[in-house]
């Protein structure tokens, strides 16, 4: 659902708030997109040429780490974002990261906090993608606003309550992987 | 016999992953950029299967099969694509262009190994 936000400059924007697990890609310069960040880390990315721009939300599932399977749905979920832009008219070389997340929000999903910003970080360098600036760790929640057509972002650190409510956030569902042969 | 594989992809990391995960497997890896890149590697390297990501700069998965399949000697040649799309269209698109078989990122090892397994015994 979108509502009307005056923020961001002064025009008035249409908002799309992103969830965990989500990813938005859009071209359309009246939208600002929101989310909500805990131990979760989203990937701000934008193409200034082309002013197309998206977030994605993800928390990485706490596996043993023997099989790599926790990276793989960070992986998939930074593929959907840039392949989402890609097809909007974004150049990979061109596109510009701002990071945000990976609070240590309580002893359990401290851990989590730091993986998932260790896996952004390494995700970017891995990619050449610019990564312009980032706000990660840290023990309070993030409401982060960003305007995808031109890469603006604010944060703004919630309360300890409302970080409460995040660190009992539904996790990322693994999708069972998909094998069809012809 | 090690079975060669080209992996198609421009993903560094997915690349580094194929290559890790399928060296394992007991695989001879072998990695391309791009679809242009893969196309060049083809006939150097001489694969026993294809792993072809969709969308990719200069030349996407689909362009990859095509190419591929236009090419007498490469008819048999087992091509999977690995891809985060799982829409059935463009699965029927991939069908129709020559693909082997289509699997849905994030891939798991083992599902992954055996598909290669299963498409490669003569």
């Amino acid at each position: 659902m979108e509502e009307k936000s005056k923020s961001l400059g002064d025009v008035t924007k249409n908002v799309h708030h992103v969830i965990q697990g989500e990813y938005f890609v859009s071209d359309d310069p009246s939208i600002v997109l929101t989310t909500i960040l805990g131990s979760c880390v989203a990937t701000c990315l934008c193409d200034p040429v082309a002013r197309v721009g998206g977030i994605n939300h993800f928390l990485l599932p706490n596996g043993d780490g023997k099989d790599g399977m926790e990276f793989r749905y960070g992986i998939l979920s930074m593929e959907l974002l840039v392949n989402g832009l890609l097809k909007m008219g974004a150049s990979k070389s061109r596109l510009e990261a701002k990071i945000f997340g990976g609070a240590a929000m309580n002893n359990g999903l401290a851990r989590i906090g730091e993986s998932n910003s260790q896996f952004a970080v390494s995700y970017l360098s891995n990619e050449n993608i610019k990564c312009l600036s980032k706000s990660l760790g840290g023990i309070n929640a993030r409401r982060v606003r960003y305007v995808p057509t031109t890469g603006q972002a604010q944060q703004m650190l919630v309360s300890e309550q409302s970080a409460d409510e995040l660190s009992s956030a539904k996790r990322l569902v693994k999708a069972e992987p998909d094998v069809t042969l012809f | 016999m090690t079975l060669k594989v080209l992996a198609i992809d421009d993903s560094k990391t997915i690349r580094e992953m194929l290559r890790h995960t399928l060296s394992q497997g007991g695989f001879e890896v072998h990695v391309a950029d791009d679809g242009v890149d893969g196309l060049e590697k083809l006939e150097c390297v001489g694969p026993d299967v294809v792993i072809t990501d969709i969308n990719m700069p200069r030349l996407d998965g689909f362009g990859v099969i095509e190419k591929i399949r236009s090419q007498k000697v490469y008819s048999a040649l087992p091509i999977l694509v690995l891809t985060t799309e799982s829409a059935q269209d463009l699965k029927e698109r991939a069908k129709n262009s020559g693909a082997t078989g289509w699997v849905v990122k994030p891939f798991d090892d083992e599902k992954l190994i055996h598909a290669i397994k299963r498409i490669t015994v003569g």
